[in-house]
């Protein structure tokens, strides 16, 4: 079976500074990752251990400084702005922890955002973004604005946005970070039902009580995976 | 793949729907200075066409012919003869020589007063058009033939000579410079002129017939005449027609003693000077287009910067650099584009309400290529001012822009 994520020795070094005195971070070092379909796993570690970093190179808005790459199979080393984008509108759907809803579109037009860049008719994307509104159970707020909306429904939104998209991939960074109890075990249980109908979900979090729901915990340390890499 | 450009046109004005005031306010400038150019251009053109027809009310298409007083001739240095007016028969005009000298009236006992003593042909108003009687007629050509003591007055030569009465039928009583006096029976009086040449036309003219002026002026010699007025027949060419003129005069006087003009001629002057009038105004008015653009120029940098979220999301979702500059420049055209619409609404209106209500403006003038010009303009203003925006929110990294609070 082909891993969505596998990465082989991916490197992560920023440079800042001066010309004559340039400071290097090692974000990332050597990491190795596989991560097959069907896969619920949770990117756990300490602040300033490399998790975002990872988070944003699994999902394309950031590439490796060195090592190897493929998403869905397809490497992606040397691929240009745009490609990487086609990429990321076709495989990944993110998840934010503040939603990021386009406050003045309703639910159903949020939704529907990500199909735009594919090129869809109108009346297709929204026949789209009603199936995927209605499959997070929001079908009766498809025009509510997001201002209208609880905190555990918006981040339905964003995930009904994702699902959309037919992704290969749903990365979530810490859904539920802004969200109270009641809905963080909504949203979870959420997560939970899209993994039992086979979807992959990486989920970035620093909540053991959400980690644990994972199936598998990929523990980063200092820019190297300490525990849980492979598969 | 890839995006339908319609798509961006739907999305632009969404986002400037969604901040109604702010875009107004944005556009308001665009407003103005469409509007400043638009109305500026066409009232330029509404004044031209103005001054032309006032010019061909007062004057007609005609030719005049005169001593050429730029290069010291004077009617009696270079008076038009008999045999000259024998020439210009050949052409497709109609001939009216004329005469003038200046006469006084006694305003009250002992005080006398200069008005103009004008010898013209009978018939007057059929011959030129551009005059038209009021009251009474104008003398005949058998009364002009004969040298009959017959006047025609002007608007103001009838209030001046009977101030408070009927002119017509009344003996107006003349003095020559010299002291011989004329009797001249007062048979008709002229319309004032009409337009802002009106001006011109409206001094103290007493019309009488040229052969009275020749049996009874000091000064005025048989045969001659001051100047001619050529009104041009239908469908004849003013400028040959003016060539043709010149050319009787050099042959039989040599170059620089007579100067011939034309109302068109006249036509040309003030296009030109007009032409010029309408660029110097249109520049400024071009001005304010450019602090209009310099304004949504602010704007769009605002909306990028508060909008730096919006952009990092569209990118994660798969938006590329092109399509987000696409998007924000055409958010700027829209703005401009919407801005120079309402401004061309707002100039039709006012040249609407000038036409109303000013009456020099008679015709209502706002030219397709006016219009289409300053929509051109707008949109232009809008991809101007709208590119360093659009590469700013093209070029912002999405993982600082999600970042960005």
């Amino acid at each position: 079976m082909t891993p969505v994520v596998e990465m082989r020795g991916v490197t992560k070094v920023y440079r800042s500074g001066s010309s004559t005195r340039t400071v290097e971070v090692h974000a990332l070092s050597g990491v190795d990752l596989v991560i097959y379909p069907g896969e619920y796993v949770a990117l756990m570690g300490p602040s300033g251990s490399g998790k975002s970093t990872l988070m944003h190179i699994i999902g394309l808005l950031d590439s490796p400084t060195e090592g190897q790459y493929s998403l869905g199979g397809e490497p992606v080393r040397g691929l240009g702005e745009a490609q990487l984008a086609r990429i990321r509108n076709q495989r990944v759907g993110f998840v934010f922890q503040a939603f990021f809803l386009l406050p003045r579109l309703t639910a159903l037009h949020n939704v529907a955002l990500p199909l735009v860049y594919r090129g869809l008719p109108a009346a297709e994307r929204l026949k789209r973004a009603r199936k995927a509104l209605e499959s997070v159970g929001l079908g009766d707020r498809l025009d509510h604005l997001p201002s209208e909306l609880s905190g555990g429904q918006k981040q339905r939104v964003a995930i009904a946005r994702a699902l959309v998209q037919e992704p290969d991939l749903l990365l979530a960074d810490e859904p539920t970070g802004n969200l109270d109890s009641k809905s963080s075990d909504e949203i979870m249980e959420l997560f939970d039902a899209l993994h039992r109908q086979g979807k992959t979900i990486v989920m970035v979090t620093h909540e053991p009580d959400v980690g644990a729901r994972a199936k598998r915990i990929v523990r980063l340390r200092d820019g190297k995976v300490a525990d849980g890499g492979m598969a | 793949m890839g995006m339908n450009p319609l798509e961006n046109f739907r999305m632009a004005f969404e986002s400037l729907w969604g901040n109604k005031l702010r875009s107004f306010l944005a556009l308001l400038g665009i407003v103005i200075g469409v509007f400043a150019v638009t109305a500026m251009i066409s009232l330029g053109q509404m004044a031209t066409a103005g001054i032309t027809q006032d010019l061909e009310a007062v004057a007609g298409r005609s030719i005049f012919v005169q001593p050429n007083f730029n290069e010291g001739q004077d009617f009696s240095s270079a008076p038009i003869r008999e045999e000259d007016l024998q020439a210009l028969q050949a052409l497709p005009v109609t001939v009216i020589p004329q005469l003038f000298t200046s006469i006084q009236y006694e305003s009250k006992p002992g005080e006398r007063r200069s008005m103009q003593l004008q010898g013209t042909p009978g018939d007057l108003p059929k011959l030129d058009p551009t005059n038209k009687i009021a009251r009474g007629r104008y003398f005949t050509d058998l009364e002009a033939r004969g040298g009959l003591a017959v006047a025609v007055l002007s608007d103001r030569a009838a209030k001046d000579l009977f101030p408070g009465r009927e002119a017509v039928g009344q003996v107006a009583r003349l003095y020559y410079p010299g002291g011989a006096r004329i009797d001249l029976t007062v048979v008709g009086v002229l319309e004032p002129p009409s337009g802002i040449f009106g001006g011109f036309g409206s001094s103290a003219t007493v019309y009488t017939p040229i052969q009275l002026i020749w049996n009874t002026s000091p000064t005025a010699r048989r045969g001659e005449y001051a100047f001619v007025i050529l009104p041009l027949k239908k469908g004849a060419d003013a400028q040959q027609v003016t060539r043709q003129v010149q050319r009787i005069f050099e042959s039989r006087y040599g170059k620089g003693k007579y100067q011939v003009q034309s109302t068109e001629s006249f036509q040309g002057t003030l296009r030109s000077v007009t032409l010029i009038l309408q660029a110097l105004l249109g520049a400024i008015a071009g001005l304010s287009l450019l602090v209009g653009g310099i304004g949504i120029m602010n704007i769009m940098l605002v909306s990028v910067t508060e909008r730096t979220r919006e952009i990092g999301l569209r990118k994660a979702l798969g938006a590329t650099s092109g399509q987000i500059r696409q998007q924000f420049l055409i958010e700027a055209v829209v703005l401009t584009l919407v801005g120079g619409l309402l401004g061309v609404v707002l100039a039709a209106g006012l040249l609407l309400l000038i036409t109303a209500t000013v009456p020099f403006f008679k015709v209502y003038i706002l030219s397709p290529t006016t219009v289409f010009l300053a929509l051109a303009v707008s949109a232009l203003v809008g991809l101007f001012f709208g590119v360093w925006p659009a590469a700013r929110a093209a070029a912002l990294d999405p993982i600082e822009a999600l970042r960005y609070e």
